[in-house]
């Protein structure tokens, strides 16, 4: 138990056990129960079921058993949208946390205005994904957007941006980055603040350089946070799918189908609701394992935040 | 919680879930036996409009329960958009409150049928009353799935050559005509494409949805070729490939091909005149009168004189609830919309297509065709409509792998062959299960 930090005391205080059923404490907690029970957890086993059947939601389910695991295993269609996934992960989440880290240093200041920089960095983010597609379609139209058009101004050649397979991914990942970097800065931005002001006043007497500050007090003081911002993010890279039903619709050449967008494609549009359901709990049992991977990685470097 | 109750929990979601996941097929026994036409009933109506058609229907709605003051119709869209539909109707027949009477895409055809829930109108429209055969032969098909009638056609329609006639005046060539070849049609979308000026011979979806594939079928078929041969599928044979290479040709040699990542701006690009010429149905008529664009409409191009196309028709599918007079009346009230009579108010009215052949001489149809230039054609062209797409289950996933290898041909990355065969082995799979 030396891993879990409660704030409870752990001597429980010798309280003589209550066999009766407390209809206090269930009233308490039974709406949310219900809530969280019938639309959380039921659906999620009847997914389990879903997934081990072949069902188009029409017509009878006939059970199959594990097929649908195993034939996942061998569609390149689903090791593709996993190559997807992943590098989409492993642009966005180092991306998102760098930038917003800098961002949040540079908003770290006594300037005029702060507020309104401030304000401007987290606006893209409350915007939802669906309307940053939409905007971002128009901006990256090959013939008639506005990046072309810069390209153009600066005689650079102009590129297919979204309907080119080899640079539509990137594409997406510059605009969800454009998206989130609001979400990091603002959470590094409160860490920031949190940073005891004595240890950098006691470290610029002792004559550290700025860059010496930032890499030996600032950033282990903000790895706490970088943690949960990398689970966070990571989570957030591997669901994407609004961003990428606005823009690209999983094209072209399905170059852009991460693992997410290829479940909606199966469940929803072709209707294989059995497969689509395996292929959604290889995603989840993949998070969960990434999670932990990252929380047992960051425990044994001495951080702890889950 | 114990480990007990969580097996017994584990155990009664599973019932629960079979329960849910199966179907409640009654076969042999008519739904409609035994029908009382003066029972009070309330049937239910998904029309899967936008909103000008919605209130069509929810007026000719209002005007049958007028005339039959003891059948209510509850009329709705159903779903937001017609796409929803299919999603609306699998949620309605898990929760077991799915319409009586719903708008459905041909292409659900063979699913729905599969559900078990649909009525057998087989020998229903079979009665001299109804007129069964003034509706076009392949949406008689389309309605017809494993055997059984489950519905009537609710919307017919073509593809046929919409051409620009200025972008042609202006490059000197004579309009397309009923006879043109596909080597006729490639070399004025090559004369007719100019980069300068941004303005292609012709476009094509490789969104690799239904719009890309079904482009390809009149294509296939004018080579002999087969979508499927039984179960199994029959696109890549020696047809579907020199179909498909035709279509590459003119994307990849030629580059006279505008080729569209989504199904919406090729349409869109036609209207503001930058595509000479577009292969599309009786849809595009709305919104190129909106655009006052001047155009005109041929039949497909051929292939050894063979001009036939595809036609996409959609249907109402009716339901069963195990409730004799309500099955009766959805009938009754079917058979009443789809008459010559109605449709003529209906269809015609909303700017589709007329359903029967007997509506040619109705007053509607001369209104039509003078509101929407080439009406008249697509009506005509309705003829070449000699085949119809499957209805079997799993033709859904068999046109997603076949638009994906026409994308990926289209844009370069494989040859007709080598796609095709390829999307025939995947959805191989689809089909016998």
């Amino acid at each position: 138990m030396a891993g879990l930090t409660f704030a409870l005391p752990r001597t429980v205080p010798a309280v003589k056990v209550r066999r009766r059923f407390d209809v206090t404490g269930w009233a308490f907690v039974g709406p949310a129960t219900l809530i969280v029970v019938g639309l959380s957890l039921f659906p999620a086993v009847w997914a389990f079921f879903i997934s081990r059947a072949k069902w188009n939601g029409i017509s009878p389910g006939v059970p199959v058993g594990w097929t649908n695991y195993a034939r996942l295993a061998q569609d390149p269609d689903m090791l593709a949208a996993a190559r997807h996934t992943l590098l989409l992960a492993a642009l966005f989440v180092p991306a998102s946390i760098g930038l917003g880290m800098l961002v949040a240093v540079a908003l770290n200041q006594r300037i005029r205005l702060i507020g309104f920089y401030r304000t401007c960095i987290f606006v893209p983010y409350v915007a939802s994904a669906a309307a940053t597609g939409i905007l971002a379609s128009f901006v990256f139209n090959p013939q008639f957007g506005a990046a072309n058009q810069v390209l153009r101004t600066l005689g650079l050649p102009t590129q297919q941006f979204l309907e080119s397979p080899s640079q539509a991914l990137y594409v997406i990942c510059l605009i969800a980055l454009w998206g989130e970097v609001g979400f990091t800065t603002v959470i590094y931005l409160a860490a920031l603040q949190d940073i005891p002001a004595e240890l950098v006043e006691a470290a610029k007497m002792d004559g550290a350089s700025r860059w010496r500050v930032f890499r030996h007090i600032t950033l282990p003081e903000l790895r706490p946070v970088t943690v949960f911002a990398a689970v966070w993010q990571t989570i957030t890279a591997v669901q994407l799918f609004d961003l990428i039903y606005t823009t690209t619709r999983g094209g072209p050449l399905n170059s852009t189908q991460t693992v997410v967008y290829y479940i909606y494609e199966l469940a929803f549009q072709t209707q294989r609701l059995g497969y689509g359901a395996a292929a959604a709990y290889l995603l989840f049992a993949v998070t969960l394992l990434l999670t932990l991977g990252i929380i047992w990685y960051s425990r044994r470097r001495g951080s702890e935040v889950f | 919680m114990r480990p007990g109750s969580l097996a017994g929990g584990a155990a009664a979601l599973l019932l629960l879930t079979t329960a849910c996941m199966g179907g409640t097929a009654e076969p042999g026994k008519d739904a409609a036996a035994g029908y009382d036409p003066n029972a009070t009933v309330e049937i239910t109506w998904w029309t899967g409009q936008t909103e000008e058609a919605e209130k069509v229907a929810e007026r000719l709605a209002a005007e049958y329960h007028t005339a039959h003051p003891n059948v209510t119709i509850k009329t709705s869209t159903g779903a937001p958009t017609t796409d929803d539909l299919l999603t609306k109707l699998s949620a309605g027949f898990t929760g077991g409150t799915y319409p009586d009477i719903s708008y459905a895409y041909g292409s659900w055809a063979g699913d729905l049928s599969a559900s078990g829930k649909t009525q057998d109108l087989s020998s229903y429209v079979q009665q001299p009353s109804f007129g069964w055969t003034e509706i076009p032969e392949a949406a008689r098909q389309t309605a017809t799935s494993g055997g059984k009638v489950i519905g009537v056609p609710a919307l017919v329609d073509n593809i046929a050559l919409i051409y620009n006639t200025k972008l042609f005046d202006q490059a000197g060539l004579t309009y397309p005509t009923d006879d043109w070849s596909w080597d006729d049609f490639r070399t004025a979308a090559r004369t007719l494409t100019d980069a300068s000026t941004n303005t292609y011979g012709t476009a094509y979806s490789v969104s690799g949805s239904e719009d890309t594939t079904w482009h390809l079928w009149p294509l296939l078929w004018q080579h002999g070729g087969q979508i499927l041969d039984g179960t199994k599928p029959a696109f890549n044979s020696d047809a579907g490939v020199a179909a498909l290479e035709t279509l590459r040709q003119m994307a990849v040699d030629d580059k006279s091909m505008y080729l569209d990542q989504t199904d919406e701006r090729y349409w869109r690009l036609f209207n503001s005149g930058r595509i000479g010429m577009m292969l599309s149905g009786p849809w595009s008529l709305i919104e190129l009168k909106e655009a006052k664009l001047s155009y005109g409409v041929a039949d497909l191009p051929g292939f050894n004189g063979d001009h036939q196309t595809v036609s996409g028709p959609d249907l109402w599918v009716l339901f069963d609830h195990g409730d004799a007079n309500r099955a009766g009346a959805t009938r009754a009230f079917t058979t009443w919309l789809t008459s010559a009579e109605t449709d003529a108010k209906w269809n015609l009215a909303v700017g589709n297509l007329p359903l029967r052949s007997t509506e040619a001489s109705t007053p509607e149809f001369a209104a039509y065709v003078k509101e929407y230039p080439g009406g008249q054609k697509f009506f005509d062209n309705l003829a070449n409509a000699k085949q119809a797409r499957p209805t079997a289950p799993g033709y859904e996933e068999l046109s997603r792998n076949v638009g994906d290898a026409i994308a990926e041909v289209l844009q370069g990355k494989s040859t007709p062959k080598q796609a095709l065969d390829a999307a025939a082995k995947k959805s191989a799979d689809a089909l016998v299960n």
